[in-house]
């Protein structure tokens, strides 16, 4: 299926005052999917998120809904709707004229509000809860009655400000499911904005991540995670071993790096030369342990020692030193874990694996 | 776990003793010998005791009773409306539009209730008396030719002199609670689509209510037994409620002077009634 750009931003400066909070944002969203804007407090994530709602206007740059421009037009002109950090629900309301105020505003018969409103209320799963104030329902209820709100109004865009930032985890956790799937079944677009990483993973199909004001990377999940291309995105998304190296040898596809007196081969399509200084990223779960050196040759091969280890439930984390005394981080699944602090060990991952990274 | 109950109860009834005490000799107690005194025959320095009732006969039949009871009310209800009129904005502005002037300059504003209030009314001689600064004034730039006495000893000057004792007890309580209106609720209904006569039509007005409902509280009701004011600036068209009591009371007339006062307290509470039937009692603690 093709992919159809829904909402385009061009070249988004934001300044306020001397501070610069977006420097030059080009973001193309596509319609019908999940992106999260991940990035940590003060990337500019949420002010990224007001603009394309309208609630404040960019310095400079344009942006586009379907092909149209929308830059200054008023939040009620444009077809985005916002879900906020505290959610902003009606305290003086019922969850019915909370969910009801927008078809109200713009004059819509009470039958047709009704009919909506039991439609909305049935896809958010809370239609028992119609008549009570929203100030008596529990933080999760509250949750969905701010979704259905912004969802009655069939925006083409629904735009979400770390609205799960005030839920204890395991409530988040039950909450990311549902958000999938209403999703799914609302058909329209969605923008997720958070600082954490697992509710990006969890939730997103692409993910955006932002620091100081950047879109820096901009990708599929996989490939994000997989391919970081910075070090503050591979440091940011999920766990990550990061040695500092220069580049020795470069062959067709494929470098020789020097680490502290150890080689690293690692598969690069990247421009790199000679003598440059890069990092090289490598996820602490493509490090294999094995008490026997491996043989097979598309690998990176060390010996080290098992510092020490840390059981997370379903897996182990283990610190091992090696030869050059630089201490790398590897999980293992706990049913394979069967190593102890001491213990003389061979790490080895696949040269496809690592990534490298530019300063 | 009956016996636990039972002391329960018991410390309850103790601990709340004092209150009870309390309010009961200085409320209660006082007002049900002023109810008793009220059904006593109309009679100067001395209290009968033989039951009567009088004195409401004459309170419901004499017209003068109506109309200065009816005068009591519009004096009130007008004051309550212009100080609404005039706080509300005051308030709207130092809290929602410049916020940091707000916390700087309401001191100020209620800097005059320290000012004793016998003091500041006599003040307002000085501005609105006959040959005071409004008249100086008038006369100065030959709008009129001799000093006009409508300002002064009138239900005019009542009013006045109400909305400037009262004005701080409107700010303070519509500013508590615009300040405490979170900006991301005006955020979410721009963001659904609300123009701002819209937003303040179904975010901000609704929840003033518990400022208002504060507000009939502390001014308007005290105010319909209001007896200073009127008394010295009132004159005869400013005539409330209150001076009359004070004119019976101090004149030994202590039956149609206790009757007119229960009548008054009757008024004052089906006034609240009715405002806690429109409000509710939670807009009295809570949004």
């Amino acid at each position: 299926m093709p992919k159809e750009i829904v909402l385009k931003t061009v070249d988004i400066w934001k300044k306020f005052g001397e501070v610069e909070a977006l420097k030059g944002i080009n973001l193309d969203v596509y319609r019908g999917e999940l992106l999260v804007l991940l990035g940590p407090s003060g990337s500019g994530k949420s002010t990224l998120l007001r603009i394309i709602a309208g609630l404040e206007y960019p310095t400079s740059g344009k942006i586009y809904i379907d092909g149209d421009e929308i830059t200054n037009l008023p939040p009620y002109k444009r077809d985005t709707s916002m879900i906020f950090q505290n959610l902003a629900l009606f305290p003086h309301m019922t969850v019915y004229d909370n969910v009801a105020y927008g078809l109200k505003i713009r004059g819509i018969s009470k039958d047709v509000i009704d009919r909506r409103v039991d439609e909305i209320l049935e896809l958010v799963k809370i239609k028992h809860l119609k008549d009570r104030r929203v100030t008596k329902l529990s933080g999760g209820q509250q949750q969905r009655v701010a979704i259905a709100r912004s969802l009655i109004l069939n925006p083409k865009i629904l735009l979400l400000d770390e609205p799960l930032g005030a839920l204890d985890l395991k409530l988040r956790k039950e909450l990311h499911i549902e958000l999938r799937r209403i999703h799914r079944e609302a058909g329209n677009t969605w923008i997720f904005v958070t600082h954490d990483q697992e509710e990006a993973l969890t939730l997103s199909d692409r993910i955006g991540v932002m620091n100081n004001g950047l879109l820096i990377q901009i990708g599929d999940k996989w490939d994000v995670y997989e391919q970081p291309n910075t070090k503050f995105v591979a440091e940011f998304i999920g766990e990550t071993n990061l040695f500092k190296c220069r580049v020795k040898n470069i062959y067709s596809n494929k470098i020789l790096a020097e680490w502290k007196g150890l080689e690293i081969k690692v598969k690069s399509d990247r421009r790199l030369y000679p003598e440059e200084d890069i990092y090289i990223s490598i996820r602490p779960e493509y490090i294999g342990i094995s008490s026997e050196k491996p043989l097979e040759s598309e690998l990176n091969i060390f010996h080290g020692t098992i510092l020490d280890e840390v059981f997370k439930g379903s897996y182990v984390i283990y610190s091992i030193r090696l030869d050059n005394n630089e201490v790398v981080k590897v999980t293992v699944l706990s049913k394979d874990a069967d190593y102890d602090p001491g213990d003389n060990v061979y790490l080895y991952w696949r040269i496809d694996k690592g990534v490298p990274i530019k300063e | 776990m009956n016996n636990g109950l039972d002391s329960r109860r018991l410390k309850n009834i103790v601990s709340s003793l004092p209150t009870i005490l309390y309010i009961s000799i200085l409320f209660y107690i006082p007002i049900i010998i002023l109810l008793a005194i009220s059904f006593t025959p109309p009679r100067k320095f001395i209290v009968e005791w033989v039951f009567t009732i009088e004195n409401y006969i004459s309170i419901f039949t004499n017209p003068i009773y109506y109309r200065i009871l009816l005068n009591t009310i519009w004096i009130v209800l007008a004051a309550t409306f212009m100080l609404i009129v005039i706080g509300f904005p005051i308030a709207y502005y130092l809290a929602r539009v410049n916020r940091g002037l707000g916390a700087k300059i309401l001191y100020f504003l209620i800097i005059p209730v320290e000012v004793n209030y016998l003091i500041r009314v006599y003040a307002w001689k000085v501005i609105l008396g006959e040959n005071g600064f409004l008249n100086l004034l008038l006369i100065s730039i030959g709008l009129v030719e001799k000093p006009l006495t409508i300002f002064f000893y009138s239900w005019i000057a009542v009013v006045i002199v109400l909305i400037h004792e009262w004005l701080p007890y409107v700010i303070v309580p519509f500013y508590v609670n615009l300040v405490g209106i979170k900006d991301e609720l005006y955020d979410a209904a721009m963001d659904l689509g609300a123009s701002r006569l819209q937003i303040f039509r179904t975010v901000t007005l609704p929840l003033v209510k518990p400022a208002i409902l504060t507000i009939v509280f502390l001014v308007t009701i005290p105010s319909l037994g209001e007896f200073a004011i009127p008394y010295l600036v009132g004159g005869q068209s400013g005539l409330m409620l209150g001076v009359l009591i004070d004119r019976y009371l101090s004149g030994f007339q202590l039956a149609i002077g206790a009757a007119l006062s229960f009548f008054l307290l009757v008024i004052t509470l089906a006034l609240s009634l009715v405002m806690i039937k429109i409000f509710g009692y939670e807009a009295l603690y809570s949004r």
